[in-house]
């Protein structure tokens, strides 16, 4: 069956900043510059790195190894932890910059940005000329250091694919005449979405690389490979048919912190849970929900992870709210042992404007206004400036992060 | 080498209306001036109602980041380093 390819000029753009973490750090420290450099989540042995610089990854330093093995690899190598003030400030700057070219620009994470030109009048002066000029103000307003990778077709997936082919610093572009090309060149993993496991189910009716994904008929995909309509997608995705243009609604918000000090002295967990608690609240209550569902998990000293979750009859909305809820799961481990790492989350959200007042308990009301009067306060006087007595001497506890695929 | 102080240190800062380009001159830490070359990076940050000017400079042989208050015009030095690994 001869592929209905889509023979559309590209119109998406994937921008995607090189080693995002560190290329920031080497720009705003000019010493660390050319110099193997690794973001780790901590600076310790055991900690776990979220980007290396470039010249890192030219040693064969990965994200997601621990410090220790990166030290194995290039014992000079420079260790830093992250700068979520610095690169949040970058991430603007870049959407600015990007934002000045269409106005349906979609963050995808903290270091990548799509771009739709679909609806643009800059698409008459060509895409390859937009990302060239792109990368350029990248250099010249955001920093000499700064590089980026810039992929163009008709579809995200293969937007973010023509973004991938030449690290660092490259401009790609997929359609038509090209895609069987680009294809034949890469391995199934080299999709985005496809992991081994996918690979693994692929090679099992016999599809072995890309191309051969390609030249799969619908109904087999459908049908035999993927059982369902995710089939139809993927073979609409590997044409340069575009389904991935849609946002996905917020289902929970969580959080979650390994500790420095494992222990199993039952304050100490208490003050963290309730920083997780108030971190959690302040996200929920800035996106006016309140969560009827929460769940906790806890890995054990010994690495046995124990969690549960549960669904209320009532919405929590305050934080001491959430916090007497997580601490309900908490009571119900079946043993104590030492905890090394906290997750808290809460789910189910709905619009706290939606939620009907009780006949029987009168002071939620107030004690939501509260709440919401000290998110005030702390919005304008600095975090943490009115805080729960339980987070006394708490302030450098649990660290702001910026989440992998988030802003 | 990083080290993370938070020392309040005496900066002379200039402002060149052509270029369009703030950038500390020079900074006196520790008793020794240091002549700021290169500025690799400047963002502003809001603690509250407070707003900072974060610098990231350098003098060639040390990287600087500075922190300038815009309440009270005072400036710290948040942290040193020289690049080499810790």
């Amino acid at each position: 069956m001869d592929s209905p390819i889509n023979k559309a000029a590209p119109t998406i753009m994937h921008i995607d900043l090189n080693s995002c973490f560190a290329t920031i750090e080497q720009q705003a420290h000019p010493h660390l510059r050319g110099k193997p450099l690794v973001i780790a989540a901590y600076p310790t042995p055991g900690g776990c790195i979220l980007a290396p610089s470039i010249e890192a990854k030219k040693m064969g330093i990965k994200t997601g190894m621990k410090v220790r093995e990166a030290q194995i690899i290039c014992p000079n190598v420079i260790v830093r932890s992250p700068d979520p003030v610095l690169v949040r400030d970058v991430h603007k700057q870049f959407m600015k910059i990007c934002g000045d070219y269409s106005p349906d620009i979609t963050p995808k994470s903290i270091d990548e940005v799509v771009i739709n030109f679909s609806q643009a009048p800059e698409l008459k002066k060509g895409l390859k000329s937009i990302g060239i000029e792109i990368k350029k103000r990248f250099r010249e307003e955001i920093g000499e250091w700064i590089s980026c990778n810039v992929g163009i077709s008709t579809n995200r997936f293969l937007a973010k694919l023509a973004a991938s082919l030449h690290k660092p610093d490259g401009l790609d572009i997929i359609d038509y005449q090209n895609l069987k090309n680009v294809y034949s060149t890469l391995k199934l993993t080299d999709l985005n979405g496809i992991n081994v496991r996918f690979e693994a189910r692929l090679n099992q009716v016999g599809i072995y690389n890309p191309l051969e994904f390609l030249k799969t008929d619908d109904i087999f995909l459908r049908k035999q490979v993927f059982k369902g309509i995710t089939g139809h997608y993927w073979f609409l995705r590997l044409r340069g048919w575009e389904v991935d243009d849609f946002e996905n609604k917020r289902k929970s918000y969580g959080q979650d912190y390994a500790l420095a000090k494992k222990t199993d002295n039952i304050e100490e967990l208490k003050k963290i849970i309730m920083k997780l608690c108030e971190k959690m609240g302040r996200r929920l209550r800035a996106s006016n929900n309140c969560a009827f569902g929460m769940h906790l998990g806890l890995v054990y000293n010994d690495w046995i992870f124990w969690h549960k979750g549960h669904k209320f009859m009532e919405p929590s909305y305050t934080t001491q709210e959430l916090f007497s809820k997580i601490m309900i799961l908490f009571f119900q481990q079946p043993n104590k042992k030492i905890v090394s790492k906290i997750a808290v989350s809460c789910f189910e959200l709905k619009p706290v404007f939606d939620i009907p007042p009780s006949l029987f308990e009168t002071n939620i009301e107030k004690k939501r206004k509260i709440s919401l009067a000290l998110d005030k306060v702390n919005d304008r006087y600095g975090e943490y400036v009115i805080f729960p007595a339980l987070m006394m001497d708490m302030k450098n506890t649990i660290l702001d992060r910026i989440a992998f695929g988030k802003i | 080498m990083q080290e993370k102080l938070f020392e309040k240190i005496s900066v002379i800062f200039s402002y060149n209306s052509e270029k369009n380009v703030a950038i500390p001159y020079k900074i006196r830490w520790q008793l020794r001036d240091y002549f700021i070359k290169k500025l690799g990076y400047h963002h502003k940050v809001r603690e509250g109602r407070e707003l900072f000017h974060i610098f990231h400079v350098t003098d060639g042989n040390l990287d600087f980041k500075l922190r300038f208050n815009t309440e009270n015009l005072s400036w710290i030095l948040e942290e040193i380093s020289d690049g080499q690994p810790d």
